[in-house]
């Protein structure tokens, strides 16, 4: 089967900021660039402005100030060839459609093709094998977010968004999930952003973590993720990978310390 | 649009051809017709039927008109359609026109069709109104609209409309029938014909027997159409007069022709004969058995003059025209 | 942006899954046999005819019969179809352009309200013999009722849908044909099913303005003649073609959609926070009103004696000699009118409320209270309202009666779905404290039920105003309704469009009023719904 394989772009922002219309300051200034062809996990208090991150990247928001490149084009450029793929928090499944519904939907949305069977191996892929031809609203909340994975999937993006794509799924198919997406996008080779507040899970998945403070939100710390891959099921307890998640809870509770005081003096 | 009408007409068109042709004459071709309309004051039904049988029997093609009969209804007013120049002629009445008249629309009267009034005040046996006076300590049903007419009326024969108790119903003969009236002011053509076909014998009162002069189903064109599409307005009320006077002769005749033109209007062939033989009275006259169909003279407008007076409408003989009838009849 | 609240009701008026399959049947027998009682005791009376004599009258004269609902029932296709096609143009249009849609609105309000006694007689003289003007009273009997809910579904889709599309490079094109036109399919459905007997009573009302033959044109011939089994006859008809098309289009949605039509739920256009934005809107509604209408009159070349600009209303309103004396009359019509019209919507509202939360309490009366409620909706007011105002007596009861009835289904419609909407978590944390079914019917149902009690008393007005209109022109000849009918056979058009202008405009009024009182109480209870 041939498709068009974006090669992953690297993506790079300058002095990127976000103020709200309402005046709320979503994110201050940052420089940061996403290598291409790696995966980056975003890791931040909730709230913190990490999705606005990720949704200006994707170019679904305009930054207040600074500029993104991808690829060395602006996002829109990007979204113009449909080169990447967003997963949401909240799975966006269309009601109307069955789970291979909304994966072709993606797929005629990005102008690409891929074959029923491709689509087959996204829905196994995912844990949905049997459910290819169920509607949204008879999946559970987990399952939806892995068909809204699947979708990402399919169109075959250089530059993959995550955001908080697990949060509903449940423990079990969690880690299955992280053993075989960092396959994918290895094998790939997608440029991956991944917004979590799961520390491990950033740790596990992700070549880098960016750890970002409370709203709004600043870079408090950039740890390069360097465990071996493949990373299997029990490596978060490989002392290595405990070192790093202590380390990034750490500067969590740097970021959230530092912002405290403030609000202690209101 | 009217399958019955256009098979007539070509029926009637191939009948004339053949006998133009035995006498060796040209037919006229159907293009030369020209295209009037004659505006009807309510649903199809033999009130209209001399204007059926003139249709029916070709005279209009004749005369080179092509006439088409639009039906009136509960939401139909004739004025319009008569000053849009719609319809070439129109069938109101005297007050209806009177009023347009005053709100600045150029009719004038051609011919009356009505030379009494319909209006009747109804009752039963039991319970008879049959002169004014009979209406005092009654209770009327009638529209509120038409109080005006009820106090010309109580003018005219010195009753004191306050002894009257005015009940408002709507257009049905039903109030009567369940006792919530004595009497009804309505057509002599309409309520009293529907209770007759029910099996009730009412009474009937012609208000115009009592002074009330208002002509009705009166022929009404602007004063445009008078000054300059003469010929077609002479030849539909060619057609009008030799029509009713047909329907006159037989009146069942008319009542079937009606039915058979308009089989989707749901008539009932009894009502209709009944409804055709009871207008007559109120068509046909020793005024127009000498001078014809639609006639009438500066007395009988100085009645309506009068009677109209009461209504509140200031008119002058002017609202009447009789050029066209006088021609038509002169003819 | 308004919301909507998505209809997660059940499927209504249909009892797919109902308990037991005799409950309609049972409404439908319970129906006829007191009917049948009544009209063999009322035989004398001539206001009613028992079903026995009406199915003797259909067999009797089913050919005249079908060949009339022929006629009508394909002017009411055509208005249905060009009402509705119009509908989602100026939804389109609005869609388009966002700014536009406050005033095409209001543009469409206003036109709504525009009373079928005035316009008829309009519409034949400018289209002539012919099915014109019934076709186009059905288009305007639908359009509104389309447009409305129609405008709420293009946008009752979530936020994250839009991202979707565009986080794939796609314009509003794809948003529009992958997600708004399916997400709005539901609530475009809902309008179609309260269009279809809107469109056969206009098609109906528009025979009244001189037309050969139809529905209407027997309806007139049989009241005149005193024939009750026709009269009920015709109006079982038109009853049954009514709730046939209600049934049908609702079973159509059940295949096409996943989840039964949603109530009509708009918030109300008004005030969407910029006073002045909507201020402006208004402004540009009553200009553009007025430059149309005196546009339509030049363009067309309407004769002066019947057409009457706004300066002649204006004219005859406020400068004429006999202005007072015009206010005066039209005052006196529109206070009689009030008298009924207020009662009769209240009460229909209320009686609504009433039957759904009834119904709540103890469903089992549901099956068979709901095919009553559909057939009350659906006989065409033109055939019954003299003969309710002949069976109800002439006093206040009758019109009141007819006026509740156009408000009452709606309402009823509405309230059920808001109720059965009571949030599920809200309902067990009254489970966990063992209340009882009142109080969580006081506490939570109620409350829950009110966005959707308040959008069906907005949309209700209209609907309200057009029931007195038609009985006060058909049958008890009182009021303003009568008054417009009466200023048109004595060519008082000064009068009659002074009439129209002013209940349009109240009936605007009343819908923007309530929209109001709906916007306070939204505000407590719904606030979600004003976001």
């Amino acid at each position: 089967m041939a498709h068009d394989v974006t090669p992953p772009p690297e993506v790079v922002c300058t002095s990127l900021a976000k103020t709200f219309a309402g005046g709320t300051e979503a994110v201050r200034p940052i420089d940061l660039t996403f290598a291409a062809g790696r995966t980056t996990a975003l890791v931040g208090p909730s709230g913190c402005g990490k999705s606005t991150l990720l949704r200006m990247v994707a170019g679904l928001e305009n930054p207040s100030a600074g500029r993104i490149e991808i690829g060395g084009a602006p996002p829109r450029a990007t979204l113009r060839r449909a080169g990447l793929s967003v997963a949401f928090q909240d799975p966006s499944l269309l009601p109307w459609r069955s789970v291979r519904g909304n994966i072709e939907l993606a797929l005629t949305l990005a102008r690409r093709k891929a074959g029923a069977s491709e689509i087959d191996q996204l829905i196994d892929l995912v844990g949905l094998d049997g459910f290819a031809e169920t509607r949204p609203a008879e999946l559970s909340g987990g399952m939806r977010q892995r068909a809204a994975i699947a979708r990402a999937l399919a169109t075959r993006p250089g530059l993959l968004l995550l955001d908080e794509p697990f949060g509903a799924v449940d423990e079990l198919t969690r880690r299955q999930l992280a053993q075989d997406l960092p396959r994918i996008w290895e094998a790939r080779g997608t440029t991956t952003i991944l917004v979590t507040h799961s520390v491990s899970e950033a740790v596990l998945l992700s070549d880098r973590v960016i750890v970002l403070s409370p709203r709004p939100a600043e870079i408090v710390a950039d740890i390069p993720v360097d465990l071996p891959r493949p990373r299997p099921e029990d490596a978060a307890r490989t002392e290595a990978a405990g070192a790093l998640i202590d380390r990034v809870f750490a500067e969590l509770s740097k970021g959230m310390a530092a912002s405290n005081p403030p609000l202690a003096a209101q | 649009m009217r399958p019955n009408l256009t098979r007539r007409t070509l029926l009637g068109t191939g009948a004339a051809a053949l006998g133009a042709g035995t006498l060796g004459l040209t037919a006229r071709p159907a293009s030369a017709q020209t295209a009037v309309s004659l505006q009807l004051s309510w649903l199809h039904s033999s009130q209209f039927a001399g204007s059926y049988i003139a249709l029916d029997r070709g005279w209009w093609s004749e005369a080179g008109l092509d006439v088409s009969l639009l039906s009136g209804g509960p939401n139909a007013p004739v004025e319009p359609p008569v000053v849009s120049g719609a319809a070439l002629v129109g069938i109101s009445a005297a007050d209806y026109t009177a009023a347009a008249v005053e709100q600045g629309a150029p009719f004038k009267i051609l011919a009356v069709a009505m030379q009494k009034n319909p209006f009747v005040i109804a009752s039963l046996p039991a319970n008879p109104v049959n002169e004014p006076a009979d209406l005092v300590g009654k209770r009327i049903g009638m529209a509120l609209a038409n109080t005006p007419v009820l106090q010309a009326l109580c003018t005219l024969n010195g009753v004191d409309i306050n002894e009257i108790e005015i009940i408002p119903t709507q257009y049905s003969a039903q109030p009567l029938l369940a006792d919530e009236v004595d009497c009804l002011l309505c057509w002599e053509t309409d309520l009293p014909v529907a209770m007759a076909m029910q099996g009730v014998e009412s009474l009937t009162m012609l208000m115009a027997d009592h002074g009330y002069a208002v002509h009705s189903q009166t022929y009404i064109a602007t004063e445009d159409s008078l000054a300059n599409r003469r010929a077609e307005l002479v030849a539909l009320m060619s057609g009008e007069v030799r029509g009713w006077d047909a329907y006159r002769e037989d009146t069942d005749a008319a009542a079937a022709l009606t039915l058979e033109m308009y089989p989707d209007a749901g008539l009932d062939l009894e009502t209709q004969r009944l409804q055709a033989a009871r207008q007559v009275p109120l068509m046909f006259s020793d005024l127009t058995d000498a001078n014809g169909f639609g006639w009438w003279t500066d007395e009988t407008v100085a009645a309506n003059i009068e009677t109209l007076a009461l209504l509140g409408q200031t008119v002058t003989s002017d609202l009447w025209d009789r050029s066209i009838l006088e021609e038509v009849h002169g003819a | 942006m308004t919301n909507a609240a998505a209809g997660t009701g059940r499927p209504l008026a249909t009892g797919r899954r109902g308990a037991g399959g005799y409950g309609p049947m049972l409404g439908v027998l319970v129906l006829l046999a007191g009917w049948e009682l009544a009209g063999q005791l009322l035989t004398e009376a001539f206001v009613l005819a028992a079903p026995s004599e009406v199915a003797l009258y259909l067999v009797r004269d089913w050919q005249l019969m079908s060949r009339a609902l022929g006629v009508t029932l394909g002017n009411a296709a055509a208005g249905f179809v060009i009402g509705n096609v119009a509908a989602v143009a100026l939804a389109g249009v609005a869609l388009l352009w966002p700014r536009s849609e406050r005033v095409i609105t209001g543009l469409a309000l206003l036109v709504f309200c525009l009373p079928l006694v005035a316009t008829g007689p309009i519409l034949r003289v400018f289209f002539g013999p012919g099915p014109g003007p019934q076709i186009a009273l059905a288009a305007l009997a639908v359009y509104y009722t389309t447009l409305i809910p129609l405008l709420v579904g293009l946008r009752a889709a979530p936020d994250s849908w839009f991202d979707l599309v565009r986080s794939y490079g796609r314009g509003p094109m794809s948003a529009l044909v992958h997600v708004r036109a399916m997400a709005a399919l539901p609530y475009l459905f809902t309008g179609l099913q309260i269009a279809a007997p809107a469109a056969f009573l206009g098609a109906m009302v528009g025979e009244f303005t001189g037309a050969e033959r139809g529905m209407g044109v027997l309806t007139v011939r049989a009241i005149r003649a005193l024939d009750v089994e026709m009269t009920w006859g015709l109006a079982t008809v038109a009853t049954a073609v009514a709730i046939l098309a209600y049934v049908g289009i609702g079973a159509l949605a059940r295949r096409v959609l996943l989840e039964a039509p949603p109530v009509i739920l708009a918030a109300p256009a008004v005030a969407t926070g910029r006073r002045l934005g909507g201020w402006i809107d208004t402004g540009l509604v009553i200009l553009l009103a007025l430059g149309g209408w005196a546009g339509a009159i030049w363009a067309f070349g309407l004769n002066p004696f019947f057409a009457k600009g706004p300066g002649d209303v204006l004219d005859a309103l406020v400068f004429a000699p006999d202005a007072a004396a015009t206010r005066a009359t039209i005052g006196a019509a529109l206070a009689e009118s009030a008298v009924y019209l207020i009662p009769g919507y209240i009460a229909g509202l209320l009686a609504g409320a009433a039957l759904a939360i009834l119904l709540i309490l103890v469903p089992a009366v549901a099956s068979t209270a709901m095919p009553l409620a559909i057939a009350l909706r659906s006989v065409p007011i033109v055939t019954t309202a003299p003969l309710i105002v002949l069976l109800l007596g002439r006093g206040a009861v009758g019109t009141i009666f007819l006026v509740a009835v156009m408000v009452f289904f709606p309402s009823f419609v509405a309230c059920l779905q808001g109720l059965r909407q009571a949030p599920g978590q809200v309902m067990a944390v009254f489970d966990s404290y063992a209340a009882g079914p009142l109080a969580r019917l006081v506490r939570v149902r109620i409350p829950a039920m009110l966005p959707a009690f308040f959008a069906a008393a907005r949309m209700a007005v209209p609907a309200s105003v057009l029931a007195l209109t038609v009985a006060e022109w058909l049958a008890t000849g009182s009021g303003i309704g009568s008054l417009m009918a009466l200023s048109a056979s004595l060519s008082d058009y000064d009068m009659l469009w002074s009439s129209v202008v002013l209940v349009s405009a109240l009936s605007a009024l009343g819908y923007v009023l309530v929209g109001a009182v709906e916007r306070r109480v939204l505000a407590i209870y719904a606030p979600e719904q004003l976001a």
